[in-house]
């Protein structure tokens, strides 16, 4: 009998000592980091799947209030246009891009945390240096948007935002913003060390990644905001072989301007484009909404941009469209790309493909770090050839971008400023409804007026607080401050 | 000596495969083999006849082999086959009569010579023991809260889900029928929610090994009517006839021996087993018929009434004929309009000629039809339910088969069920030491409902959007009175849905769903004494459930229709069910369903084991002191897999062979959707307890349990992981006070129970490690998509199981010789690490997280209180009165809910408030000059627009909890001479219930509407009135200038809210007993004949209900509210 009692303790002892590992069964099919393929499916989502462009273009001086009729009033709109705070986090929302960054900064730190801990470091050098970049692209868009603008005298204390570099592990994760002057600094150390890794044979759809052409582009931008201009001026020549930027343009003239609407809408976020560098999908209601926003492109913009001639004796030849009202401008640029929730379901979420860096940014990077650098003449090389490829029939002869044209246009005294003012210009409508002005008015202190049509005038200066976007209020339970208001 | 005991044991073992067949001749054997003992210091001899009571206790049976020992001596013998014994003891001798099975009794000899025994069979006295599913317990000697109800006592004829069966019978055990189909699990709760995000179901216990879900249903999807709420049921495979007994663990030193997945209470489910003595005979036979629903109990408008609104809103601007061939949906006017429009070349007539006079007698037909879908969809149907069981045992084996069949014809004519049953049970005592049970168990079911695909929540709009919905219920009281189903010739008269022709009787034939199941359960437990106080027990069980559904949409239905309707370019480009090519941006939507229909599979499959070692050891010490120990490790593994295949363009009349265009494919992977899925969950469970129980002369107990689970749930973490849980409870019998002895004759039972602990349950969060999934990139372009893997959710390191103290004080007590039992439990909850959503800074790449920092509270009473006022031998009364009220707040939660969220009729939770608590949108009366509602918006404004997706809920109302608070029954049995007669009537309240939505912003001529649409707003004032305050129809051009969607806030505003309570009187029984007499000389044991009604009358519930039944949720899909019933039950026992 004690045998059995015995047998039986030690029949128990198997079973419980068998069972040290059964617990390690994962619950799902849940995915583990463990080959290139896996990280680098990862880094897909390493890119902020958010847009920034509802509430960058409102509070740019490209929107004017249209008034209320036949328009959308959407607080994520409407507040910006008046500096006021986006209390709301849905699609469109300041708050959102700060979720979307930082989910895209936790993606490429988890790769990196992988690549890390794998056996065969070196088989991920894509991968790395995809997540590098990304992660100083994250970090960078977040630092200018909720953050002063890149001051050298003052970067040293302008408060930052929290630079990620780890995996969040617990609940309520503890940060510090830092300053403005470290944040770049990690951004620089992250895009040097990671821009040399990136490999354009690693990615099954490069558009949608950091290749090597989106990298450059990105640390044109970086440096013109860092006033590095000479880095600019080098990167820009890398972006395309030969520092070709001309034949990427995109082909306005004899493409896009001859295009039905639907075929306009579809082809201006079509990878096929040269012209985009690196595109994200965002969940975003801009392609159903950017037309019909009440404080939009309108009709005194659309008159001064598109509908008179420029510095160059010419109009633009993009095509104008309104869509379901005399005042909602458009030109064609988004299509919405509906993600039902069911097979038959009516609702779902509307995403809007972004091209988040384009061959004429990298154009104009180079030139205004041309003009920053003296070199007006290389300057003014890159805008005429911009305007050869947005104006009808291009003559340089008639159409070129001369001294006299400046003065008598913009009533400027120094060649540079004309044509700093030209080059401002151009980008405004090249960029129209993309949010890319506002990066202008940060880095060039642009005042903002915003008309109401009310009579009201307000006014954003460039010390104006409200010049940096509120980040959500939940940000104290990571122990840090919301911007002054 | 190991190596041939080994081989004894092993020679055992194969003897019970030979004692299974001819267990009868081993008795014999047995009972020769027993030897008579010493007989020679007799003084006295005894004799008698021992007797053991029936299978009903109305009758007795004698045995061979029953023992008749002297107490304390080797001195016994056993009865002989007529039951008779004799045998020479002292005269101051104890005589002890035992028998497997059955209550051993002790009779002093004082002088008699001749005894006349019966032996009362231990099932019969459950309420003296607990059944934990571990462990039987003595009553005295527990010291948790649970509640045993008999099988016999539960059963109600006619119902088919043993889980109904609890429904008013348990204080503190709710059941909301919220769905009525069969298979679809009603909403149970034990002592209300103990999780903010978790299921809060109870678990079930068949026999000592824990009921898998085959598919986890959670108890807000049990309303969705989605076909996965038709394998929701687990115990939906078990026969009723063989239950034994049900046993309700509600606190936590009951729910001890289950730890980590009981903080929701228990159901043991105990089924029949062998019973000592000659085989037994069985038959159930039920025969049911169901009432078809009428128009009187619901508020539908006929058809006259109905015409009139149309014409008020063809007035309005709808019903034109310039759209009507395009339009979506249409009855009378579409089709007067189509007719007028179709022109027949051939004798150059119209099909209506476009006359004031033709175009009113066309309508009058109509107005005059007054149909009655639920004559034409719903039957009195039939359904009958055979059981039959043979139990049969000696001392050494016991067996139990059983084998049923249902087949439901269905309430509907979309509807119906087959189900097999077969339960095979042997208990052997292999030796004195030695016992082995076998169970196998399985269950088949076929089964037809309407065809139907998931419910989409449309927070966009405020509604539930279910395309192709052919819920016969739903569609009756949805679909206007004014549509005929058969035309003036007798054929289908078919009108528009989806822009195809439709005709429900023909759609319910076309669009099916046909869903298959198989279970089956192996078990086998073995007990060892290894010592007399010391015993090894091992369970193991093995699952194996197969469920399957097809949907079949064949090619003619609506639905297959639908995706090949392209008339016009307006049509082309209103259709949803075409596909716009993105590679072609000005092309118009085509069909990609030319021909063929879905052939659409769905299966949830499950593989589960359970293995149990336990350890008990119990010793008195000179009679004062009782200790007992348990110990127990225990393994739970379980594999559930799920499955789907869309198969599109199969055609069902052409041999089966799909046709397959590629563009419907492509149309789905660009939409990221996948036309197949298979995904596995994996459950793994470990725990080890211990448990250790002291009782100081059956006076003074105290029980403790200590836990140890481990599980895999929570993610990867091994921190996470295991858990420690614990509790303290101890009883005081007064009644075996010296104190109390004065009483006695009042109180004969009355003890003190109290339980202190911790519990916990695994919640809804599986991220204590890194969570990655993988899908596809929403790109518009094919060639632009990629796979890729996203973080759904971080890693949190913190994640543990969510718990709660729990405080339970309880009396249990038996009056006037049991003539009143009282039963009062209070108990108070605190849940802490709940899980649930908080909103974080973003910072660590996720907005929302779920953590463990919820607090929920809870409170409550039960009380049972059962009277047997009258025991006579012709007479006999029972009552039994249950009431059970719990209130419980959720005390912290950071969660943002939107409004849709908490205005949908399952509510929602937010901080301050119950459980789920529903919220209205604050309805502020109508607009004076148009009669559309306004309502306080989600800025505090008023207005007519609501945006439901807003998470700025603070200017709702609160209305009250979805949940009742107070539930119970009453339940009364009178027996007079053979007959019984029977009723329960149970009882809810304290809850808010939503009306189902009846208003639209626009309506087709297909809409029927409620009564209250006669009230309706139609002139400027009537707003002020008290019989006009319904919002008005509005104009086409009026409606069209809404901002968002007034009419479905309406549906989900505080206009639409009633009250909750209600009383229902769920089942009156009579029954007449066949005397034994009777029975006897046909050479049968027993014969009872039964007439039940079921669900007969809803005696009270609030007027504004108006036919909605307040338990019912009605979504469509397969969701049906219960039928009335009415059924006659054969009881035949040979």
């Amino acid at each position: 009998m004690k045998k059995i009692s015995l047998y039986i303790t030690i029949l128990s002892l198997l079973a419980f000592s068998g069972c040290k590992d059964y617990l390690d069964q994962a619950v799902d099919q849940r995915a583990a980091l463990d080959t290139v393929e896996k990280v680098s499916e990862l880094l897909a989502t390493a890119y902020p799947q958010a847009d920034y462009v509802t509430f960058t273009e409102a509070a740019s001086d490209l929107a004017e209030d249209k008034g209320p009729s036949n328009t959308i009033n959407d607080e994520e709109n409407r507040n910006p246009y008046f500096f006021e705070d986006v209390q709301s986090r849905a699609q469109g929302s300041p708050s959102l891009y700060w979720y979307a960054c930082y989910t895209a900064i936790a993606a490429a730190n988890h790769a990196l945390e992988a690549i890390s801990m794998a056996p065969n470091a070196t088989e991920y050098n894509a991968q790395k240096g995809e997540a590098l970049v990304a992660r100083a692209y994250a970090h960078f868009m977040l630092v200018t948007l909720f953050s002063k603008v890149y001051d050298p005298t003052t970067a040293g204390t302008d408060p930052g935002i929290p630079y990620v570099t780890t995996p969040e592990k617990v609940v309520l994760g503890q940060y510090d913003r830092r300053t403005v002057a470290y944040v770049y600094e990690q951004i620089e150390k992250d895009l040097t060390a990671g821009l040399p890794l990136i490999n354009n044979n690693a990615y099954r759809v490069p558009k949608y990644h950091f290749n090597t052409a989106a990298a450059h582009a990105f640390a044109t931008r970086f440096y013109l905001f860092k006033k590095d201009y000479a880095k600019v001026i080098e990167h820009a020549n890398q972006v395309f072989p030969g520092g070709d930027i001309k034949t990427n343009l995109r082909p306005w003239v004899s493409v896009y301007s001859t295009l039905t609407a639907n075929e306009g809408l579809a082809i201006y976020t079509q990878a096929t484009e040269n012209a985009n560098l690196l595109l994200t999908e965002t969940q975003s209601s801009w392609a159903r909404n950017y037309g019909a926003y009440r404080y939009g492109l309108s009709t005194p913009i659309v008159n001064y941009l598109y509908r008179s001639n420029n510095v160059t004796g010419e109009r633009w030849i993009f095509p104008l469209y309104t869509q379901g009202g005399g005042d909602n401008w458009l030109i064609l640029k988004f299509r919405e790309h509906f993600v039902r929730t069911d097979a038959n379901a009516n609702i779902g979420n509307p995403y809007t493909i972004f091209p988040l860096f384009t061959a004429e940014e990298v154009l104009f990077n180079r030139a205004e770090a041309n003009l920053e650098l003296g070199n007006n003449e290389l300057a003014r090389t890159d805008l005429n050839l911009y305007a050869s490829t947005r104006i009808e029939d291009y003559n340089a002869g008639t159409h070129g971008i001369t001294n006299a044209k400046l003065r008598n246009f913009y009533g400027t005294s120094t060649v540079k400023e004309g044509l700093m003012a030209a080059l401002l210009d151009f980008k405004a409508a090249e960029f129209v409804h993309e949010g890319m002005r506002w990066f202008d008015i940060l880095r060039h202190k642009i005042t903002v007026e915003h008309p109401t049509v009310e009579g009201q005038v307000i006014t954003l200066t460039p010390t104006d607080p409200r010049r940096v976007f509120q980040i959500p209020q939940e940000v104290i339970l990571a122990g840090i401050a919301q911007n002054p208001r | 000596m190991n190596k041939s005991f080994y081989k004894r044991i092993k020679n055992k073992i194969l003897l019970i495969s030979v004692a299974f067949s001819c267990s009868l001749a081993t008795t014999q054997a047995n009972a020769m083999a027993v030897p008579s003992g010493e007989l020679l210091l007799a003084d006295i001899v005894v004799s008698g006849i021992v007797r053991i009571q029936g299978n009903n206790s109305q009758t007795t049976e004698t045995l061979p082999g029953i023992n008749v020992v002297e107490k304390g001596t080797q001195n016994g013998t056993i009865t002989d086959a007529q039951g008779n014994f004799r045998l020479t003891v002292k005269d101051n001798a104890v005589l002890v009569f035992t028998m497997v099975g059955y209550k051993s009794q002790e009779i002093p000899v004082a002088g008699l010579t001749t005894f006349n025994i019966t032996l009362a069979e231990e099932g019969r006295n459950l309420d003296e023991v607990v059944v934990t599913g571990y462990q039987t317990i003595d009553r005295k000697m527990f010291t948790g809260s649970a509640t045993l109800l008999k099988g016999d006592d539960a059963k109600r004829e006619g119902i088919t889900d043993v889980s109904r069966m609890l429904e008013g019978r348990v204080a503190g055990v709710s059941v909301q029928n919220v769905s009525g189909t069969f298979g679809a699990a009603p909403k149970i709760r034990v002592r209300g929610a103990t999780s903010i995000t978790g299921d809060n179901k109870p678990l079930w216990v068949v026999d000592g090994v824990i009921l898998e879900d085959v598919v986890n249903v959670s108890n807000e999807q049990l309303s969705t009517g989605d076909p996965s709420t038709l394998i929701g049921s687990s115990v939906a495979g078990l026969n009723p006839d063989d239950i034994e007994s049900f046993q309700i663990l509600k606190d936590a030193s009951a729910t001890a021996m289950y730890g980590a997945r009981a903080m929701n209470g228990v159901v043991v489910i105990t089924t029949k087993k062998g019973k000592i003595g000659k085989p037994i005979v069985s038959y159930t036979g039920n025969y049911s018929t169901y009432l078809k629903p009428s128009y009187n109990n619901y508020d539908i408008m006929n058809s006259a009434d109905q015409m009139s609104v149309y014409t008020e809103l063809a007035r309005k601007g709808y019903f034109n004929h310039s759209d009507a061939s395009r339009r979506q949906d249409g009855g009378v006017y579409t089709k007067m309009y189509d007719l007028i429009n179709a022109y027949d070349a051939s004798n150059g007539t119209f099909g209506l000629k476009n006359s004031q006079e033709a175009r009113s007698a066309f309508l009058e037909r109509y107005a005059r039809a007054n149909t009655n879908w639920f004559d034409i969809l719903f039957k009195n149907s039939f359904m009958q339910e055979h059981s039959l069981s043979i139990s049969s045992g000696t001392e050494k084996s016991q067996l139990y088969f059983s084998t049923s069949y249902l087949q439901d014809n269905g309430w509907s004519i979309a509807d119906q069920v087959r189900r097999f049953t077969g339960n095979a049970r042997a208990n052997f005592n292999i030796s004195d030491k030695i016992s082995v049970g076998l169970i196998s168990q399985g269950s088949i079911r076929e089964q037809q409902a309407p065809g139907t695909i998931t419910r989409i929540s449309n927070a966009v709009t405020g509604q539930f959007d279910r395309d192709f919905d052919i819920n016969p219920f739903s569609y009756a009281l949805n679909t206007s009175r004014t549509l005929t189903a058969y035309d003036e010739d007798g054929n289908l008269e078919y009108f528009r849905r989806n822009f195809a022709p439709f005709n429900i009787l023909d759609e319910l034939e076309n669009n099916t769903l046909d869903l298959s199941l198989l279970d089956l359960k192996l078990q086998g437990d073995f007990a060892y004494k290894i010592l007399p106080n010391l015993k090894y027990s091992f369970l193991g069980a093995l699952r194996y459930a197969k469920t399957n559904q097809e949907h079949k949409v064949r090619e003619n239905s609506n639905m297959a229709m639908a995706y090949r309707t392209d008339d016009d370019a307006t049509v082309q480009a209103a259709n949803r069910f075409l596909y716009r090519d993105p590679d072609n941006p000005e092309a118009l939507p085509v069909v990609v369903l030319p021909y063929g229909g879905f052939y659409n599979t769905n299966d949830d499959n499950l593989v589960s084991y359970n293995f149990r070692n336990s350890l008990e050891w119990d010793k008195v010490l000179r009679e004062i002191h009782t200790f007992r120990f348990f110990a127990s490790q225990e393994l739970r593994y379980a594999d559930r897999q799920n499955k789907s295949f869309n198969g599109v363009g199969y055609q069902y009349d052409k041999g089966g062979v799909p046709y397959i265009d590629y563009r419907i494919i492509k149309q789905n992977v660009e939409g990221n959707f996948n036309y197949y899925n298979m995904s596995m969950r994996y459950d793994r469970f470990l725990a080890y307890m211990a448990n250790g129980a002291y009782s100081y002369k059956g006076k003074y107990n105290i029980n403790g349990t200590v836990r140890y689970d481990g599980s895999n749930l929570l993610g990867q973490a091994r921190t996470a992981r295991w858990l420690p849980t614990w509790n303290v409870s101890g009883s005081w019998n007064l009644d075996t006070e010296p104190f109390m002895e004065q009483f006695a004759n009042v109180a004969s039972r009355l003890t003190l129970r109290a339980t202190y602990g911790l519990t916990a349950s695994m919640g809804n969060a599986t991220n204590s490690s890194l969570v990655l999934q993988n899908g596809s990139t929403r790109r518009p372009y094919l060639s632009e998509v990629e796979s890729m893997i996203y973080i759904q959710n971080l890693e949190n390191s913190e994640l543990t199981w969510e718990k709660q103290y729990e405080t339970n004080v309880g009396l249990d007590a038996g009056l006037f010789n049991e003539k009143l039992t009282l039963t009062l439990d209070s108990y108070l909850r605190n849940g802490f690490d709940l899980i649930g959503p908080i909103r974080t800074s973003g910072i660590g790449g996720e907005e929302i997280k779920v953590a463990n920092y919820a607090d929920m509270q809870s409170y409550g009473l039960e009380v049972t209180l059962g009277a047997n006022p009258i025991q006579e031998t012709d007479w006999g009364l029972r009552t039994q009165l249950t009431a059970g009220f719990n209130k419980g707040k959720i005390t912290n939660l950071k969660n943002d809910p939107d409004i849709w969220s908490l205005v949908t009729p399952e509510g929602g939770p937010k901080q301050g408030y119950p459980y789920r608590g529903l919220f209205s949108i604050n309805y502020k009366g109508l607009d004076p000059y148009q009669g559309t509602p306004t309502f306080v918006n989600e800025e505090g404004e008023e207005g007519e627009d609501v945006y439901l997706q807003s998470d700025q809920t603070q200017y709702l109302k609160y209305e009250g909890p979805v949940d009742p608070i107070l539930n119970g029954g009453f339940f009364n049995a009178l027996r007079y001479k053979n007959f019984s007669l029977s009723a329960l009537v149970t009882y809810s309240g304290g809850n808010k219930v939503r009306l189902n939505p009846a208003f639209k912003t626009t309506y087709s001529d297909l809409d029927a509407m409620p009564n209250i649409f006669i009230n309706r707003w139609t002139l400027i004032g009537d707003e002020t009135s008290p019989y006009h305050n319904t919002p008005a129809t509005s104009a086409r051009e009026v409606s069209a200038g809404f901002e968002g969607y007034p009419y479905n806030n309406y549906n989900y505003s505080s206009a639409r809210v009633v009250d909750g309570d209600f009383v229902r009187l769920k089942q009156v029984s009579l029954t007449y007993n066949l005397p034994a007499a009777r029975v006897k000389t046909i050479g049968l044991n027993n014969l009872s004949l039964s007439l039940v009604a079921n669900n007969m009358w809803l005696i009270y519930a609030d007027k504004r209900l108006n036919g909605q039944d307040p338990e019912f949720y009605s979504s469509g899909g397969v969701a049906m509210p219960i039928p009335r019933q009415f059924t006659l039950s054969l009881k035949v026992g040979l």
